[in-house]
């Protein structure tokens, strides 16, 4: 380990302690495991979006040499426990569930269902052997939009719901809608759409099952946000005690949301381990990880805006549809996430808002970084669309209508306190840093040259965590645990339940426990991944930094109060005199008087002390998020627009975040970048198609297209670090706020180029063919 | 089944892969060179790029059988005594990765055309790179990696 010289590791962009494995192959991802008796699982998945399964013959696939089980839906359905998916019974589903089982049974509902799984002695037997089922078919008519699946007749995916409506939200009133709305001098409407994409991590699902016959226990080696909900989900499943199963992760290949818990298939991968009574892989190809892993959005908002002639936002009443897909899980309860954060960091004075949650036969939603992010889509491009009208610029209706900071702190009319929001700072200088008077006189200079140049900013904030309640006894987020331990060997060992694909915890959480302890960076070992060993926790919702990095830091703190109290017994001083930095305990004022922690760890395994004596140097740590606080800021985008070809240049991406204090500003840039590069995508390339008979048109990346090192500019950050909330803990999470933000701003951006057309936006998916559509519509 | 021989890392290997076994899948499974990782089994996202006789290639797209008599290069063949090449510590300097799932395509792919290309510039960089996807990073680390690596090679040259 290279040695790190700097004053405080907190705050400085220390190098990463996963990056020496990763850069040399070392890393340890979920595929790269291999069991004593492992075998290969591959699954029979349907071609039809929606049918009637009539039969399955498994036979010849059971006789192909090299396959060891072929297992139906229905032997599937028989050796597990039938239940509601265990993240929506985690958060609280209320209302008649679905019902449906791990593999299709009774009928397939969407391209790519699975229906059986051929386990073999290798992956290619194993696909040869899905050749070999025969399943028959009668065709049901598709659900592939929502529009048909809020018509009553439209047939119904699930038998037991009567209908495809997943979820209905009644109708909530903030404020006195109708009052605002009959005060207003005009009122607007607005249809707006948010297109299906989806999160393509790198790495695609996976697991590793493996049934251990004489201890009963199964041990699932997966790629997860979290050990623990995994493990919740495969003992809810398999009907086995929690403490029978173990999940251990290593690195993980991305997520951005799409691996919580076990999906359909890695639950029956789990059974079939069981089943067969030896190791089972799954690793999906990205096939299978572009059909049928899930996919996000597809929402769409009828919008109605309260507006004064001076360009006041005084009201929005929004009815929001959203299309969960076809086994309905997350995307049914975001609505309420999205309700909840509408108004954002403007003072609206009231808000009505109700949705409708519809099954159709397409992939099922699943959390994709920022899930609620449609409501700061829709409210940027309204105030956009309202500026428009009134002649205003986008800067100004955002500075008129934006929360100040005040004390009290403002309200949103949705009912949190808008506490150290900086939104108006981060508007005015980004305003600034792109110099908006001279860049008007470029794009007109421009236009007479028939160059469409255009410029879009937005504005977003996060709760990450959110506010403390007011009055709450605890944070936003509940709470985080953390168990530490000086290690014999001088190692402060930190046990998180946070499970990291890309947020570089190992280095951000030893910064700050490095820090408080008073031990060099090295000298902390972040263990992560094994749900016997680890604390629960996620990995999820921006929730780190704040949760983890907090109990990092308050937990820290009580190990060292407690090893101190330990060495004043052996150094025969007072705790109070004693101090601990680079790794060693010395009385104050005396440094000949150090002895190294390793030491004192070692005297403490070794000796016997009486009962006056705590001697064992570990504690359990919990933090409630402090005063936790917003995250947000605002991003410019300037693009220029081929007129001829549609395709949109985006020339220059500005961001002035206020996340609170940094504990790695290059991790902290490195997830605003990556947020940024997938808002690019969803609105420049990536859409997850469906043809009108259901099939599914962007199975590989020659369809579904991502965005590459052509298509996401340099990207320009600067930190507003305005208001610390909490005596110590202000880092704020940073993983979500790119992709909720960079939609609108880049949508913002396309028309104001294309105004000269007078083109009017209300969508979000602008590849270079609607771009030219929306320039002849125009015309 | 066939014998084949070939050269991984320096070292003279031999397999009987399937005549179907792709390269990626036979460094992997039979050599237990996890390294090299595969993202997309159609050629596209270049997760799985190894150097084979002194070009990058995508060897989810070869078959291990065309491999033979190939002197191959992996990831684990850049650092073979734990100590990283300069391409590497530059990319660690420069915080160039998250997840790490992309990484071993991208530091095969810039290490291939920064031995044609020292004197390259961002632009070029860029479009070398264009063919293979990160998820995590917006590509602007990656890319400062590689120039950090250029320009200290420029250093060294004599």
């Amino acid at each position: 380990m290279t040695a790190i010289a700097a004053e405080r590791y907190t705050g400085a962009s220390i190098k990463r302690s996963e990056d020496p494995r990763i850069l040399t192959g070392a890393g340890r991802y979920v595929d790269d495991i291999k069991l004593p008796g492992m075998l290969h699982a591959a699954f029979v998945r349907s071609p039809m979006a929606h049918a009637r399964v009539l039969s399955v013959d498994v036979s010849e696939a059971r006789a192909l040499p090299g396959v060891v089980a072929v297992l139906t839906g229905a032997e599937l359905e028989a050796m597990t426990i039938p239940g509601p998916d265990a993240l929506m019974a985690l958060m609280g589903w209320a209302g008649p569930m679905p019902q449906f089982t791990l593999l299709a049974t009774d009928k397939v509902r969407l391209v790519g269902d699975p229906v059986a799984v051929v386990v073999a002695e290798s992956r290619y037997l194993a696909e040869d052997g899905c050749e070999l089922v025969e399943v028959e078919y009668e065709d049901l008519p598709p659900v592939v939009d929502a529009a048909f699946a809020l018509d009553p007749g439209s047939p119904p995916l699930f038998a037991n719901l009567g209908d495809n409506i997943a979820r209905l939200h009644s109708r909530s009133e903030f404020g006195d809608v109708a009052a605002t709305f009959a005060g207003a001098d005009r009122v607007m409407d607005f249809r707006i759409d948010v297109h299906r994409h989806q999160n393509v991590p790198m790495e695609g699902r996976g697991c590793v099952a493996s049934w251990d016959t004489d201890a009963g226990v199964l041990t699932m080696h997966a790629a997860t946000q979290s050990v623990h909900v995994t493990k919740i989900a495969v003992a809810m499943r398999l009907g086995l005690d929690q403490d029978k199963v173990r999940v251990l992760a290593g690195d993980i290949g991305g997520s951005f949301g799409l691996k919580i818990g076990a999906s359909r298939e890695e639950l029956a991968v789990a059974a079939a381990s069981r089943a067969v009574g030896r190791p089972v892989k799954w690793v999906e190809d990205r096939g299978e990880n572009l059909t049928a892993s899930g996919q996000a959005r597809e929402e769409s908002f009828d919008v109605r805006a309260a507006v004064s002639d001076d360009g006041d936002l005084l009201g929005l009443d929004v009815k929001m549809v959203v299309d969960t897909g076809a086994y309905p899980g997350m995307g049914a309860m975001v609505p309420d996430i999205v309700s909840a954060m509408f108004p954002g960091p403007y003072q609206l004075a009231a808000l009505g808002f109700e949705s409708t949650a519809v099954t159709t036969n397409k992939a099922t939603y699943v959390a994709y970084r920022g899930p609620w992010a449609s409501e700061t889509f829709v409210r940027e491009r309204v105030l956009n669309l309202v500026a428009a009208d009134l002649g205003l610029d986008p800067v100004e209706i955002r500075l008129r209508n934006v929360a100040l900071r005040t004390d009290p702190p403002a309200m949103m009319i949705t009912g949190r306190p808008l506490v150290g929001v900086t939104t108006k700072e981060s508007l005015e200088r980004v305003a600034e840093l792109v110099d908006l008077p001279a860049f008007r006189r470029r794009q007109e200079q421009a236009r007479a040259q028939g160059r469409y140049l255009g410029i879009g900013v937005a504005t977003f904030i996060e709760a990450a965590p959110g506010p403390r309640a007011p009055g709450g006894p605890s944070g936003p987020m509940g709470l985080e645990s953390m168990r530490l331990r000086l290690e014999e060997d001088g190692i402060v060992a930190l046990f998180t339940g946070q499970m990291p694909h890309g947020q570089s915890h190992q280095t951000t959480l030893a910064q700050i426990a490095a820090d408080e302890f008073g031990v060099p960076f090295s000298q902390v070992r972040v263990v992560i991944g094994d749900s016997d060993v680890v604390p629960f926790g996620l990995t999820g919702g921006s929730r780190s930094a704040t949760m983890t990095g907090g109990v990092a830091l308050h937990g820290a703190r009580q190990l060292k109060a407690k090893v101190l109290d330990f060495a004043a017994h052996l150094m025969e001083a007072s705790a109070q005199d004693l101090l601990i930095s680079d790794g060693n305990v010395w009385v104050r004022g005396d440094p000949a008087s150090a002895i190294p922690v390793s030491e004192i760890a070692g005297r403490a395994a070794a000796g016997s002390f009486g009962d006056d004596v705590d001697a064992v140097l570990q504690v359990e740590a919990t933090f409630d998020g402090g005063e936790g606080g917003w995250s947000g800021g605002t991003h410019c985008a300037i693009v220029e627009i081929d007129a001829e070809t549609g395709i949109v240049k985006v020339e220059r991406y500005v961001a002035v975040e206020d996340c609170g204090a940094l504990i790695n500003p290059a991790v902290v840039e490195g997830q605003i970048r990556g947020g940024i590069a997938q808002g690019i995508g969803a609105v420049l390339l990536e859409r997850s198609a469906y043809a009108e008979d259901g099939s599914f048109q962007s199975a590989t990346f020659m369809d579904y297209l991502m965005p590459t090192a052509c298509d996401v500019p340099r990207i320009e950050i600067e930190h507003l670090e305005t208001v610390p909330l909490d005596a110590d803990v202000n880092f704020r999470g940073v993983g979500e706020g790119g992709m909720i933000v960079a939609p609108p701003t880049v949508v913002n951006a396309i028309e104001d180029a294309l105004s000269p057309f007078g083109v009017r936006i209300y969508e979000q998916h602008l590849p270079p063919a609607r771009i030219l559509e929306l320039i002849t519509g125009a015309r | 089944m066939a014998d084949i021989t070939l050269t991984v890392n320096g070292a003279a290997r031999t397999g009987s892969p399937e005549a179907r076994k792709t390269l990626a899948d036979f460094l992997r499974d039979d050599l237990d060179l996890t390294g090299t990782h595969v993202g997309c089994e159609h050629g596209v996202c270049g997760a799985c790029t190894v150097i084979v006789d002194g070009r990058a290639v995508r060897s989810c797209l070869m078959l291990a059988v065309q491999a033979a008599g190939s002197e191959v290069t992996t990831v684990e063949g850049l650092a073979p005594d734990g100590e990283l090449g300069p391409l590497q510590q530059a990319m660690w300097d420069s915080h160039s990765f998250q997840c790490g799932f992309c990484t071993p395509g991208f530091v095969m792919q810039a290490t291939a055309f920064l031995s044609g290309h020292p004197d390259a510039g961002e632009q070029e960089i860029r479009e070398a790179l264009s063919g293979n996807i990160c998820r995590c990073t917006g590509y602007q680390s990656i890319i400062d990696g590689v120039l950090l690596a250029a320009e200290r090679n420029r250093e060294v040259r004599p």
